[in-house]
């Protein structure tokens, strides 16, 4: 009994011995794509261990080596859970070779073997990022248009340009001002230079201080920023030049107030209230203070014309203002009011990307409409998803 | 010429950082501009203050209409100024309890937190909550619809008002479940997944034309108004 | 004085006596600020200094803290000030407003200067200066980044405005940020705002559940396209918009009309929560009327 106890145990000890922890297997590597060659993808096949159902668990997770191909340190660069079968390594050099290897991990101290790289590899950097290659083609398509609409205006006949209410307006607010012996206020927005809206703002500014001094009348623009303040003194006294009128030009009507949004909004209404100005001009980016400035304005009798590119803002500005440019009419509004053949056609360029922005809405919706017809694995299918992830998406190498 | 090398200067940097969105190496530039930007804007503070200062005194020393206000703003910024630069108030941190510099100058108890809390966020939630008044004002307004665009507007502010609203629900709490889509909340839902969404997106895609062509306009200097004019 | 002012004179001074009234009415009075006394580094053996920290009135330790209170009526008074324009322009206003755009404008200066002239700037360029003065937490290992001259210059350049002959130098830093800056955003708005609504548009007119065509998601799904379509081509300007695409211009503009109508809705709600916010600090804080925080003892 004892003899056959005995030998008992020692079956069991060696079935211990026998159940080591499995390995993964299948170990790949390969370089991570579009990167500057500090990173290498990972993948392997779980190890036969790895059982999702399994109480208790066996395996908790896998261990990452890496190591020099002439070097014998080995080095861990990483760790997972259980049922992960990926691993993105992004300390490595690029240019340099590396083996990785990889353990499964149990409850204790119980390490499967390691599973080795059959070969090197070696991650590589990359020039350029090859899963936005389908957007750069958009990007030069929608860029081309524009600048080949702008350089063919030069040439052929004038180009038609829809009216645009609001900007046809600008004249007659600041005439009415002239009349009424009241200023025109002129607010380019909250933010920055580094905003395009701020930008299309002080173009439009531009055209409207042009305007002012050739009607001999008095236009008032405080700004949020100090930057926007430098350049909203270059351009109007540039647009006074532009008049044939320099000495109209008063630096101090272009000031600074300050940066934060409702103190630059109190100063604003108050200055509405007090001088009660005939016209007033909103373009650039606005945000709660729309509201109040815009039903100031309405309170002093002025002809308000606004534009904005923040679509929240866009309601109040329709509601309160006598004109309001909605979103990419801000932006055409400098090309509108110049009448240059060069502007104009830019603006034939942005409508050439929104019949390209129709053509793709076009074609993947019938893609859609087909794959959902024809079901799992048409070519619609394919096809749509080709368009969507990598045409429109960052699919493909990415 | 003084605006032609401002000019190619922008378009160099500009088409740069076109060029760096598809370059692994310089796609992490964009995060390093954004610094840069700031430190500017913060130089450019210079030029704000001088103006504000300038500004007020003229109107002081020139006795304009409200010259008194002007002193008022002059006093507030010069002691704001001076708390926030010279850390008024400020102890030195515990890490470091011999260097007063380093404390934040937005101390609980310090000059500066006290201009915040019972001066500056004060005067500036009440503006905000301004709005409410205006909203009201601005609603008067629209229900004077001239015009089937307003009325749309106005009609479908209403639904939405109502249908995110107890109100709503319960208004409509009688309709059948097949016609669902005819409480508030219902036609709240169509709205905002139809209507709210298409607009929505048309407005963003045109904003994003626009975008890139007034920033190809600077680039190419087609638009060099920000610069002022060439002789001067 | 005439029977405007006299009319606003007599209320103002109702309304003094009646805070006057209400603040002598009860012993504790009100929109009183109460604090305590805590070290700075409460582990510290050798760092024995205090601090003081808004603490409820029901703590054993609180005290009243004379500025905190000051600056609390203050901050009333400023809230009815901002309040008052709502009737029309007076003194209050313009008080309360030109104490706004002083504090706000500095305060920007200040948060410019900390948070990007010396966090920024300087210790990218000068480590080790930081380190004696403002930033003693920086790290040993930091080395200058000479990089941050190219900020430093064109910041430089920007300040040259206010010699009297400098101001052309100040266009060559404004070119720097807005070309950047346009590029930047040529690229980012292209990705997006124009390719991802494109992708999020691009959906099926006819959508088929479990073998059968669902009627209502066409429909909606349809609307969609339609609804987007149509507002772009209100946005066309090259074309007149007469005959179909007039039409089809108009159908456009009802959809953002819609969209102006949605954002409308979601806006009011969010401004009388504003309102309500103001209100509970004038009532709560100050006048002590109301206490929905449970913060004062019963009684006061």
């Amino acid at each position: 009994m004892v003899l056959a106890l005995w030998g008992f145990g020692s079956i069991e000890s060696a079935r211990a011995q026998d159940a080591a922890l499995a390995a993964p297997t299948g170990l790949k590597a390969v370089d991570h794509p579009n990167d500057v060659g500090t990173s290498v993808d990972l993948t392997w096949t779980l190890s036969v261990d790895d059982n999702a159902r399994a109480q208790p668990r066996v395996v908790n997770g896998y261990e990452i080596y890496r190591s020099l191909v002439d070097g014998d340190e080995r080095e861990m660069v990483g760790e997972v859970p259980y049922g992960v079968e990926k691993f993105t390594d992004q300390q490595c050099t690029a240019g340099v070779p590396y083996l990785f290897e990889i353990i499964s991990v149990g409850t204790g101290e119980q390490r499967s073997e390691p599973a080795r790289l059959a070969k090197p590899i070696t991650p590589i950097r990359q020039w350029i990022d090859r899963s936005r290659a389908w957007f750069g083609v958009i990007v030069v398509l929608v860029c081309g248009a524009v600048i080949l609409f702008t350089r063919l205006a030069r040439f052929g006949k004038a180009t038609y340009v829809r009216e645009i209410a609001g900007l046809q307006a600008i004249d007659e607010a600041v005439g009415r001002a002239t009349e009424m012996g009241r200023p025109c206020l002129f607010v380019p927005g909250l933010q920055d230079m580094n905003e395009i809206p701020t930008v299309a703002g002080i173009n439009i500014l531009a055209r409207v201080a042009r305007t002012v001094a050739e009607y001999d009348a008095t236009l008032t623009v405080p700004t949020a920023r100090s930057l926007v303040m430098t350049s909203a003194r270059e351009t109007v006294q540039a647009s006074c030049l532009a008049a044939g009128r320099p000495e109209v030009y008063d630096e101090n009507l272009v000031y600074y107030v300050s940066d934060e949004q409702f103190a630059y909004v109190a100063h604003l209404t108050g200055y509405m209230v007090r001088e009660r100005p005939a016209a007033c001009f909103y373009a650039g980016t606005f945000y709660a203070e729309s509201l109040i400035l815009a039903e100031t304005g309405n309170s002093v009798g002025a002809l308000q014309i606004a534009g904005t590119a923040e679509a929240s803002q866009l309601p109040f500005f329709v509601a309160a203002c006598d004109y309001t440019l909605i979103g990419e009419e801000l932006f055409a509004a400098s090309a509108y009011l110049s009448r240059e053949p060069q502007q104009l056609g830019s603006l034939k360029g942005q409508d050439a990307g929104k019949l390209l922005a129709g053509a793709l809405l076009i074609v993947g919706c019938a893609l859609a409409t087909w794959a959902a017809l024809a079901g799992n694995g048409s070519p619609a299918e394919s096809m749509l998803v080709f368009l969507k992830d990598t045409i429109l998406g960052r699919g493909g190498a990415g | 010429m003084k605006s032609t090398i401002p000019w190619l200067i922008a378009a160099a940097t500009g088409f740069v950082m076109i060029a760096a969105y598809f370059i692994p190496a310089a796609q992490g530039w964009q995060g390093e501009v954004g610094t840069w930007f700031e430190i500017l804007a913060a130089f450019a503070f210079v030029l704000g203050g001088a103006n504000l200062f300038a500004y007020h005194l003229g109107k002081i020393s020139a006795r304009r209409a409200g010259w008194g206000y002007s002193g008022v703003t002059l006093v507030a910024f010069l002691v704001t100024l001076a708390a926030g630069m010279l850390k008024l108030g400020v102890p030195a941190p515990d890490r470091y309890p011999t260097n007063a510099w380093a404390g934040d100058f937005q101390f609980e108890g310090s000059v500066s937190w006290w201009l915040y809390w019972y001066l500056y966020n004060p005067l500036n939630a009440t503006m905000f909550a301004l709005l409410a008044f205006y909203v009201s004002s601005a609603a008067f307004r629209a229900f004077r619809a001239k015009n089937t665009e307003a009325t749309v507007l106005l009609v479908t502010a209403f639904i939405v008002l109502l249908g995110r609203t107890y109100a709503g629900a319960w208004l409509t709490s009688s309709v059948p479940e097949n016609y669902s889509a005819l409480t508030f909340p219902g036609m709240t839902a169509i709205i905002l997944a139809v209507g709210n969404t298409a607009g929505q997106r048309a407005i963003m895609i045109g904003i994003a034309l626009g975008v890139a062509a007034t920033s190809l306009k600077v680039l190419l200097g087609v638009d060099r108004s920000y610069l002022g004019s060439d002789g001067d | 004085m005439n029977r405007e002012t006299l009319g606003w004179t007599v209320v103002l001074l109702i309304g003094a006596l009646g805070l006057f009234g209400r603040a002598m009415s009860k012993p504790e009075g009100m929109g009183k600020v109460y604090i305590k006394a805590v070290r700075i580094a409460p582990d510290s053996p050798t760092d024995t200094r205090t601090t003081f920290t808004k603490v409820e009135p029901k703590d054993s330790e609180a005290i009243v803290s004379v500025p905190r209170t000051v600056g609390v009526w203050i901050a009333a008074l400023g809230t009815l000030a901002i309040f008052s324009f709502l009737y029309r322009d007076n003194v209050f206003y313009k008080l309360a407003e030109s104490v706004f755009v002083g504090v706000t404008a500095a305060w920007a200066m200040v948060l410019g200067f900390w948070e990007s002239i010396v966090d920024k700037l300087l210790r990218n360029l000068a480590p080790g200066l930081m380190r004696a003065w403002a930033l003693p937490g920086l790290s040993d290992k930091q080395e200058p980044n000479y990089l941050y001259i190219v900020p430093l210059i064109l910041g430089i350049m920007l300040l040259w405005r206010l010699v009297p002959r400098g101001a052309w130098i100040a266009r060559w830093p404004l070119a720097v940020v807005v070309g950047t800056f346009a590029g930047l955003k040529l690229v980012n708005f292209l990705d997006a705002d124009f390719v991802s609504q494109i992708r999020n548009t691009i959906i099926p007119l006819i959508v088929v559940v479990n073998g059968k065509v669902d009627p209502w998601a066409s429909l909606r799904n349809t609307g969609l396209l339609v609804g987007v379509l149509s507002s772009l081509t209100y946005f066309f300007f090259s074309v007149e918009h007469k005959g179909f695409v007039g039409n089809v211009s108009r159908v456009g503009v009802w959809f953002l009309m819609v969209t102006f109508g949605a954002s409308f809705a979601f806006t009011v709600m969010g401004r009388i929560a504003l309102l309500a916010a103001r209100v509970e600090f004038l009532f709560n804080d100050w006048l002590w009327l109301i206490d929905p925080g449970d913060k004062r003892p019963k009684g006061w």
